[in-house]
């Protein structure tokens, strides 16, 4: 598939709110260099900030353009879907070959708030997508450091 | 956004040593210069944009999130090579066939050594396995055998590769040899622009 092996590759996804414990969010980054970065804060009882920070192999970030190219995610456009708000925010932005897309929503609670939307279709696959990837960081981060990402 | 900028530079510095074997003045100018808006440690040629992130006003708080340098990482020499993780040497295995099971690859990787962790993880919308495992091993031998013996071999009809996870240092290693296929002609600054 075009854009999976060829050209640059960068990742980033971004969820969280501002509340009663602060701001409290979960972020990674994968850079075309290799590097993967994993912030996850959370003040709620008087969590810390987790920032964790490693090199994959170009095997892995393979895979990861594989896990993006099979959702055809650069297809889709954020224009009808919710817009990020008080309960909270999504950024997924994502260069791969010659696309950048940077997409913006609140947080979708469950598959019913996908139906109720706009726009089903892309962002049931936006949810699926972020749904896998965080599956894939989560074991990264875990393996690596032996901690509980989240 | 200054963390950001200075990887990217040392990134395309890293591809302009690699060609010419010198300091490339093109270097000092890069490209992304234009681009203001842009957070992302991403360079070079003008891309197809989409989405509300690059309509929204500068957002200040995203630098610094991202910006920070207090990021823990595991000892490493900065060297080429392998990672090791906190307990052991972590590799994947893509390919692997959606109707695959733990035990299937417990069978194919336990003769190189106990498999200390093993994650197999699923598609979230079909249910069926996404198509790549983590398996961690205590030793490096064991890892570097499982890799040798299983890469490029069939697993339930499918081909897998198998690799290292981590590794101690950028990436650059795909980069350069595309750039050395360019041929000497013509100094781009950014050479990944082609594709």
């Amino acid at each position: 598939m075009a854009g999976e092996e060829d050209g640059e590759f960068y990742l980033r996804y971004y969820v969280g709110h501002k509340g009663k414990f602060g701001h409290e969010f979960l972020e990674f980054e994968f850079r075309p260099d290799g590097k993967l970065r994993y912030a996850n804060n959370s003040n709620y009882k008087n969590d810390t900030m987790i920032r964790k920070e490693v090199f994959l192999t170009p095997a892995v970030l393979r895979e990861c353009r594989r896990i993006i190219a099979e959702s055809e995610i650069m297809k889709e456009d954020d224009n009808n879907w919710p817009e990020p708000d008080r309960v909270g925010r999504q950024e997924l932005e994502i260069v791969m070959g010659n696309e950048h897309i940077s997409f913006t929503t609140s947080k979708i609670g469950s598959l019913v708030d996908v139906q109720s939307s706009k726009d089903p279709e892309g962002l049931r696959i936006f949810y699926y997508l972020v749904q896998d990837l965080k599956c894939f960081v989560f074991s990264l981060i875990s393996l690596h450091f032996k901690i509980k990402p989240i | 956004m200054a963390n950001t900028e200075v990887d990217a530079l040392d990134f395309e510095d890293d591809d302009l040593m690699d060609e010419d074997g010198g300091a490339d003045v093109d270097a000092s100018s890069s490209p992304r210069a234009p681009q203001p808006k842009l957070k992302s440690a991403i360079t070079s040629a003008p891309k197809k944009t989409k989405g509300r992130g690059f309509r929204e006003e500068a957002d200040a708080e995203r630098h610094s999130r991202l910006a920070d340098r207090n990021y823990e990482s595991l000892g490493s020499d900065g060297g080429p090579g392998p990672q090791r993780s906190i307990e052991g040497w972590i590799i994947l295995v893509t390919g692997v066939h959606e109707e695959a099971q733990e035990d299937d690859l417990q069978n194919a990787f336990g003769e190189f050594g106990e498999i200390k962790n093993l994650h197999l993880n699923l598609d979230r919308r079909t249910g069926f396995v996404k198509g790549y495992a983590l398996i961690e091993y205590e030793n490096f031998e064991e890892a570097q055998n499982a890799i040798t013996a299983m890469n490029g071999t069939e697993l339930l009809t499918q081909t897998i590769n198998v690799d290292w996870a981590f590794s101690s240092g950028p990436s650059v290693g795909s980069f350069k040899r595309k750039n050395m296929r360019s041929g000497r002609t013509h100094r781009s600054r950014s050479p990944r622009r082609r594709y």
